[in-house]
């Protein structure tokens, strides 16, 4: 029988990245329960400032708010992207290939990331339309994008490194919050400082270079290791 | 398990899987030769999944070596795996692509020239070919399993290995896939994990028993009659096992 | 049953270290009390903590403080200093883990992961008594504390992680894989919370060194705090070993009993 070449990692990486995509775009189902809990983040948001009175000191808190959503979002996401991995444990399937494990990582983190750039581009400017009564953000403002950017791309890499993991224990969605938060915290530190100094303009800006330049340290280094760990990740 | 005609497809040697001071496989080593159909019968946690496990590269060995067409798994995975076919009793599909979706993705992770004309060729070889723009998740359980042997031979593998493959399929279904295995045997060597004796039996060349990871039994299966084979299971294994 | 993997040494219990564990719970006994005797009654309050800026914090004006608080750092900062060791010999046998697959080097882990845990909550309850009588608050979300905060919760997750995976191997090497993340995301997280300080907090600083005498106080109740984490760890190493040696010999003894006949053949 005639064993053909090792197949290119490329092939493969693209092949795993469009039945990601194809699977989604069939079912919708990651990219709607994401949007809707983000919608319903937004709405819980609401009720939770609807007796503030409108004032430029609520941009302050808008930053945070609006990564809190994108946190509990890209959980939810994160969650389930891996979960139909191991429905008829597909994963072993990939396993079997003779594919290198970190084309798995680097394929899944890329889907992820698309996933959440998609819903974050309907669902930030959703959350400005709501939140346009209470307060106006500065000319800078458009600037949020490059922390959004520098943040999702570590969500999706630490995040589908855990979520791995987490898919394979009981409560996984817990488990998954459990680990997920502590650890992303510093990126969060990083992102909520960059986004309300570009939503504050002015002097608050001086504190924007150095909070995107540690956030892209922080998705640097996480995403090294945990491309480093996935291999023992996926043998276990 | 003695066999002396030349190459081997699959060789075991001294394999043990071991946690702790929990050896889920204790010690095994067999040759099988090309073509053969080993089945390995073992109650519920003789290891005999973990040593398909070890044998199909997804599990590391304690200590011990496989060699697959005399490629050493530890040493070249990829090259073994190039090789490797395995069905289980989870179907390893995605249930939201369709049969040929699914083969034709599995044919590119294995660099297969053109996975879309293999796919066809296999989802006609199970007798699915009608259905294959549909999705799995409207199969019923044997078409499945149907479409997991077309997905497990993407890569024209020489070993196959089967973990329970029978889990879940009725009678009929177990009938098709049977003959299934049957037809696309040829010179291939299989290796099966099963508790079923009868199912087991009928196809096997040769036959391993494991009990608490090790081996308690093994050698051809013409000698040995069903009857005498299955009350030396039963006296192996202990009782409440068919 | 004594385990030696291909040579290699693995940690055992019964050798040298469990003879010295007594007498570290001794050293511990003393050095801690004599420290905290000589924290109280000979060691000089000090000026504390000083703020960059004088600071509203909690409806009183902070620029800087003596106070009898100061005593706390005494004790504050050595079981940080035993946390953070404890943790980074749980990241040590992790990756020893990893590479070796030994359950052994996964029970050393978890063990140094639960000392940690011990030691870390030691250094947030110290910080707490701190944070409220020196500052007059009982949280602020300083580097330092957010930092513990944030060491603390994956600590825990750790020890949920490992009691939500059944498979043992698989338990070693997720609760492995956690462990090295923590060692590498919390230095992070404390140089990060400190290079981007939160707008509405003042910058601690400590002014200058330690006093002689205070180091030798800090000193000691330091030595003593690692011998305390020492003799900790031992004891609790050497229960996890006898009971998994227990379950091994429940289990051999099952599996005889469920016994037919006797190997054939």
């Amino acid at each position: 029988m005639s064993v053909p070449n090792k197949p290119s990692g490329m092939r493969q990486f693209a092949a795993l990245l469009s039945k990601d995509l194809r699977r989604e775009l069939r079912t919708k189902e990651m990219l709607i329960s994401m949007f809707v809990y983000a919608v319903l983040v937004i709405v819980v948001f609401g009720v939770a400032l609807s007796f503030a009175r409108p004032s430029d000191d609520l941009i302050q808190v808008s930053g945070g708010l609006l990564w809190a959503m994108i946190l509990f979002t890209s959980l939810l996401g994160l969650n389930r992207s891996m979960s139909q991995e191991m429905e008829g444990r597909c994963i072993e399937g990939l396993l079997l290939a003779p594919m290198d494990r970190g084309v798995i990582f680097l394929a899944k983190v890329t889907s992820n990331l698309m996933f959440l750039a998609v819903v974050e581009l309907i669902a930030v400017p959703l959350f400005w339309v709501f939140f346009s009564s209470f307060a106006h953000p500065a000319d800078t403002a458009w600037l949020i994008a490059v922390p959004l950017i520098a943040g999702s791309i570590g969500i999706a890499g630490i995040g589908t490194m855990l979520s791995s993991m987490t898919v394979n224990t009981r409560g996984k969605d817990v488990m998954l919050a459990l680990l997920f938060i502590p650890v992303i915290y510093p990126l969060l530190h990083c992102c909520v400082s960059a986004t309300t100094s570009a939503l504050l303009g002015g002097v608050a800006m001086d504190a924007f270079t150095m909070s995107v330049a540690l956030a892209v340290g922080f998705d640097i280094i996480m995403i090294l290791i945990s491309w480093l760990l996935y291999q023992f990740i996926l043998d276990a | 398990m003695e066999s002396v005609d030349g190459a081997h497809a699959i060789v075991a040697d001294g394999l043990t899987k071991r946690f702790g001071l929990r050896k889920a496989v204790d010690d095994i080593s067999f040759k099988l030769p090309q073509g053969s159909f080993l089945v390995i019968f073992g109650p519920n946690g003789a290891g005999k999944s973990t040593l398909l496990r070890m044998l199909a590269t997804l599990s590391r060995p304690t200590s011990g070596s496989v060699l697959l067409d005399g490629i050493n798994v530890k040493e070249d995975p990829a090259a073994a795996r190039m090789r490797l076919g395995m069905i289980s009793h989870d179907h390893m599909l995605y249930p939201d692509l369709t049969a040929e979706e699914n083969i034709i993705f599995f044919g590119e992770l294995y660099g297969v020239a053109d996975p879309k004309a293999r796919a066809l060729e296999l989802l006609d070889a199970v007798g699915l070919k009608h259905r294959r723009k549909d999705r799995v998740r409207t199969f019923s359980r044997g078409m499945v399993q149907r479409t997991a042997i077309a997905r497990a031979l993407v890569n024209d593998p020489d070993i196959v290995l089967l973990d329970e493959p029978y889990a879940g399929l009725d009678p009929n279904a177990v009938a098709v896939f049977d003959s299934l295995i049957e037809s696309i045997r040829q010179s291939r060597t299989f290796c099966m994990v099963s508790h079923d004796l009868d199912k087991g039996l009928g196809l096997a060349s040769h036959v391993m028993v494991m009990r608490s990871g090790r081996e308690v039994y093994s050698g051809l299966r013409d000698d040995v009659d069903e009857a005498s084979f299955s009350a030396l299971y039963k006296s192996t294994v202990g009782q409440g096992v068919a | 049953m004594r385990d030696k993997e291909e040579g290699k040494r693995v940690p055992e219990i019964g050798g040298w270290p469990d003879r010295l564990a007594p007498i570290a719970v001794i050293i511990a006994a003393v050095l801690t009390t004599a420290g905290f005797l000589d924290a109280f009654f000979l060691v000089p309050p000090v000026p504390g903590a000083s703020v960059s800026e004088p600071a509203s914090i909690g409806g009183v004006l902070i620029q800087n403080k003596l106070l009898i608080s100061q005593k706390i750092f005494f004790f504050h900062m050595p079981v940080a200093m035993v946390s953070f060791c404890a943790l980074a010999f749980a990241g040590y046998y992790s990756i020893r883990f990893l590479m070796s697959r030994n359950e052994r080097f996964d029970a050393c882990a978890k063990v140094a992961m639960e000392i940690a845990l011990v030691f870390v909550l030691m250094t947030m309850a110290t910080g707490e008594m701190w944070t409220r009588f020196e500052w007059g608050v009982w949280w602020t979300w300083d580097p330092r504390l957010t930092t513990y905060l944030i060491l603390m919760l994956i600590v825990i997750a750790y020890m949920v992680l490992r009691s939500m995976v059944d498979d043992a191997e698989r338990r070693g090497v997720f609760s492995a894989v956690l462990a090295i993340i923590a060692v590498v995301d919390v230095p992070i997280c404390l140089m990060i919370t400190r290079l981007i300080p939160s707008s509405v907090h003042p910058v601690v600083v400590r002014e200058g060194g330690m006093s002689p005498e205070m180091g030798i106080c800090v000193g000691m109740i330091m030595v003593g705090m690692l011998a305390l984490g020492f003799a900790l760890y031992r004891a609790r190493f050497r229960q996890v070993l006898l009971s998994q040696r227990a379950e091994a010999i429940k289990e051999k003894m099952d599996e005889g009993s469920s016994l037919g006949s006797e190997v054939m053949k």
